[in-house]
């Protein structure tokens, strides 16, 4: 102690102000939503923006691969019942596409997601793209889990000759359209 | 000291209230349910915490022992509800919210465990005092701010009752911490002398006094 009076040593000081610092740097430095999640969500319908989400493909063009981002793929599983609605309220959908950006047609896509009814481990369906490369999941809307209303993404069967991508991205409860669009890479 | 005691626990009713009427339990699990009640009581606690420090060291201790049990019931419940969500937030990956509880809880464990060896640190009781009072802050905002974030069961008049009990616990602290730092424990603050009678109430607790029995700080 550097005096007989009272008063906390200056190492004890120092290391919680350093502590209170790191803190403060690790939560500044986190996503609100987690790492790579971002906002898809649109409370303005299913006519506005689809349109205007597919680009014409330009001959030479390159599309980069879409990254999975942490949290992606929790909860997910494989056996997800095949076209099945997940209620109304709320459209997820987006185009599938290669490195070339073409429209890749028939493309399995997974979603999953928690909504009133369903919970994010049970509600869950595989659907196709269609010739657009396009897939659309008709469902309750989202509703808050740990924390925040979030929906899955992905593309994972055996046999493909597609690399699995998974996304989790968030969107508000009265948002009634998700936009989550995914570019593939092939296997090798 | 009891109208503090009664407004915590009328916060935590309120909570418990609120969570239970929120349409986001309406459909959702028991474990869930569990894990947020037990939540919403562990906020009402620590809200007294700070105050109990002030001649009720006993209470502290056992209300200590309770808010730990409480919030390993959180996360655990979490953890069962659904061990991929629960394991991604507390990830370093995980949502800014979740990052506030990850850093609440390790500090929660730090907290307590000084609170357990404090005779056994050979540190001044003014040392003692500002990291486990410091700490014991940070737990409070990342812990209630964590909970002003989520998005679930306590939107609205939930969280501003989050904000007051938060607040409440938070003003303790520092009311506390300047009281007890800014008054000389006997002995200059060098070394604990038990025997040492306080020269002014409220400077000392019965910590201080040899007043606590070790048998409660191990139930605590």
């Amino acid at each position: 102690m550097p005096t007989t009076r009272t008063g906390p040593h200056p190492v004890a000081v120092g290391a919680v102000v350093l502590l209170v610092a790191v803190i403060a740097a690790a939560l500044w430095n986190s996503d609100e939503s987690g790492t790579g999640a971002r906002q898809v969500g649109e409370a303005g319908g299913e006519t506005v923006a689809p349109a205007a989400a597919l680009p014409p493909p330009v001959p030479g063009a390159s599309c980069a691969p879409t990254i999975t981002n942490p949290g992606g793929d929790n909860n997910y599983r494989e056996d997800a019942p095949l076209d099945v609605p997940l209620g109304r309220g709320l459209v997820i959908t987006g185009t599938v596409r290669d490195t070339a950006c073409r429209p890749l047609p028939g493309v399995p896509v997974q979603v999953w997601l928690q909504t009133a009814l369903g919970s994010e481990r049970e509600n869950r369906t595989t659907v196709l793209t269609g010739p657009d490369g396009r897939y659309r999941v008709a469902s309750d809307p989202a509703v808050a889990q740990f924390g925040e209303p979030n929906v899955h993404v992905a593309h994972d069967p055996d046999e493909s000759p597609w690399r699995s991508v998974w996304q989790r991205h968030v969107l508000h409860p009265e948002d009634t359209l998700a936009v989550v669009d995914l570019t593939l890479a092939p296997v090798s | 000291m009891r109208g503090l005691v009664a407004v915590a626990a009328l916060g935590g009713a309120l909570l418990v209230t609120l969570a239970l009427a929120a349409p986001h339990l309406a459909q959702a699990s028991p474990v869930l349910v569990v894990s947020t009640l037990a939540a919403c009581v562990a906020v009402a606690a620590l809200a007294v915490q700070p105050w109990l420090t002030r001649r009720r060291v006993g209470a502290h201790v056992r209300v200590g022992g309770i808010v730990a049990a409480l919030v390993a019931v959180h996360v655990v419940a979490l953890f069962v509800e659904s061990p991929d969500d629960a394991l991604y937030s507390m990830s370093l990956d995980g949502p800014t919210r979740a990052r506030m509880a990850l850093f609440a809880t390790v500090l929660l464990v730090v907290v307590t465990l000084l609170g357990l060896l404090r005779r056994r640190l050979p540190w001044s009781v003014a040392t003692w005092r500002f990291v486990h009072g410091s700490l014991a802050g940070l737990v409070v905002v990342l812990g209630v701010g964590h909970a002003v974030l989520i998005q679930g069961a306590l939107d609205g008049w939930g969280t501003a009752v989050l904000v007051a009990l938060g607040g409440l616990a938070a003003v303790g602290v520092v009311v506390r911490l300047v009281r007890v730092l800014r008054t000389p424990p006997p002995g200059g603050g060098a070394q604990r002398s038990p025997t040492t009678q306080p020269t002014q109430e409220g400077d000392a607790t019965a910590h201080d006094r040899g007043q606590v029995r070790p048998r409660d700080e191990a139930h605590g």
